[in-house]
């Protein structure tokens, strides 16, 4: 995988304080929502622990010896929540899922791929579209369980699979 | 609007009795996969380990973790062997399904042709063709009649005018040539004109030209 290109204001120590300054804290957190985002893409994450994110370096720049504190971080979130691209997964705001692709556009995704590999009228298993060797190298390669499931939802609806259940084996028909 | 959802899903699934048994199998191939790949990296680990009681002299147990990973890889090969059955028997089923199909489709197509010749009867196509004929029939009747009206001293001036008329296109053909200028050609062709030329018989240029001849060799005579 290539490197991630970290944004200039990584580097710029003040970014790692919420400014006091109403334009500027705006452009701020606009700024941490793109990095969070564009992070959390290049190296498909999903679901994230608010501790665990951050001591990663995606809130810690060991290089400039900063740190977003919790309560920024909790801002930039909230944020984050605002746009849409964030779900509180418990009431404590301790786990989030980060969407980068809403569940449609998932969908839409794996339904190309369906289609392009003529599995239409095919039966498969959730295991083998998100960790078998034929999808390695497609974006949906990985996606967490839960949100596999969303997206195939909304192919359901709109006719284009059926999902299947049977003891607990989790599968999808295309049509 | 779930339930709504949910009752419409119970009453149209499109998952067929063999979709089921695909997908089993695809379950059970998956299962077989992470297996094989559990053993693998197991098998990795226990190279390092033996790898490990060598460099410390411990020969006896290497060899014994050297039998474990012998068996194994047994099991790799067997499960890799039970994989492949699985694969070939979910191609089977798919291909069975795609062939049912295809009879299905078959014999679909069959019957619409079936319907459409019975639409056809051979004795309706016969009663069309004899009716065509009918109508031709009929057709050079009043042709016949209509001509017919004409009287043969009228035909005759009508022959006589076309051959009239036929001459004198002819004689135009034979006068056009000459009188038409030379129209543009290719330089290939222009060359050919070039050689045709001399054939035209212009009296007074020929004339002419033995004069200016005569002139052109006049002052080379004297020349000499």
């Amino acid at each position: 995988m290539a490197e991630f290109e970290w944004p200039w204001q990584y580097n710029f120590p003040p970014f790692f304080t919420i400014q006091p300054n109403i334009d500027t804290r705006k452009k701020q957190l606009e700024a941490w929502c793109f990095l969070i985002h564009d992070y959390c893409k290049h190296h498909k994450l999903y679901s994230l622990d608010v501790t665990e994110i951050q001591s990663s370096d995606l809130f810690y720049n060991k290089k400039i010896n900063r740190k977003l504190s919790s309560d920024s971080l909790l801002t930039v979130l909230d944020e984050l929540k605002k746009k849409g691209h964030l779900e509180w997964a418990d009431k404590s705001k301790r786990q989030f899922t980060i969407v980068w692709r809403t569940q449609e556009e998932w969908g839409k995704l794996i339904y190309k791929y369906v289609v392009y590999n003529g599995l239409t009228d095919t039966v498969c298993t959730l295991y083998e579209l998100t960790e078998g060797e034929d999808t390695v190298d497609r974006e949906f390669h990985g996606l967490e369980r839960p949100l596999l499931v969303k997206a195939l939802k909304t192919l359901e609806n709109e006719g284009k699979a059926e999902l299947i259940n049977i003891d607990g084996n989790e599968g999808v028909k295309f049509f | 609007m779930g339930n709504l959802f949910g009752s419409k899903k119970k009453k149209e699934t499109r998952i067929t009795e063999q979709d089921r048994a695909v997908f089993q199998l695809k379950v059970q191939r998956d299962k077989s996969k992470q297996y094989a790949k559990k053993l693998d990296v197991a098998l990795e680990k226990e190279k390092d380990m033996v790898r490990q009681l060598l460099r410390n002299g411990r020969k006896e147990r290497a060899k014994l973790l050297l039998r474990k990973k012998k068996y194994q890889e047994g099991l790799i090969q067997k499960t890799e062997n039970q994989l492949e059955t699985i694969e070939r028997m979910i191609h089977n089923i798919e291909f069975a399904q795609i062939e049912a199909n295809v009879v299905q489709r078959l014999s679909e197509g069959n019957a619409a042709l079936k319907k459409m010749h019975e639409l056809l009867s051979i004795e309706d196509v016969e009663r069309i063709m004899d009716d065509t004929a009918a109508g031709i029939e009929y057709q050079r009747e009043i042709d016949e009649l209509l001509s017919g009206g004409l009287t043969e001293e009228n035909e005759e001036d009508v022959v006589a005018e076309l051959e009239q008329l036929l001459q004198e296109s002819e004689e135009q053909k034979e006068v056009e040539p000459k009188k038409e200028p030379e129209p543009p050609k290719v330089e290939e062709e222009e060359e050919e004109e070039e050689i045709k030329l001399p054939d035209v018989p212009t009296g007074e240029l020929e004339e002419k030209q033995r004069e200016k001849k005569k002139r052109e060799a006049a002052p080379a005579m004297l020349a000499s």
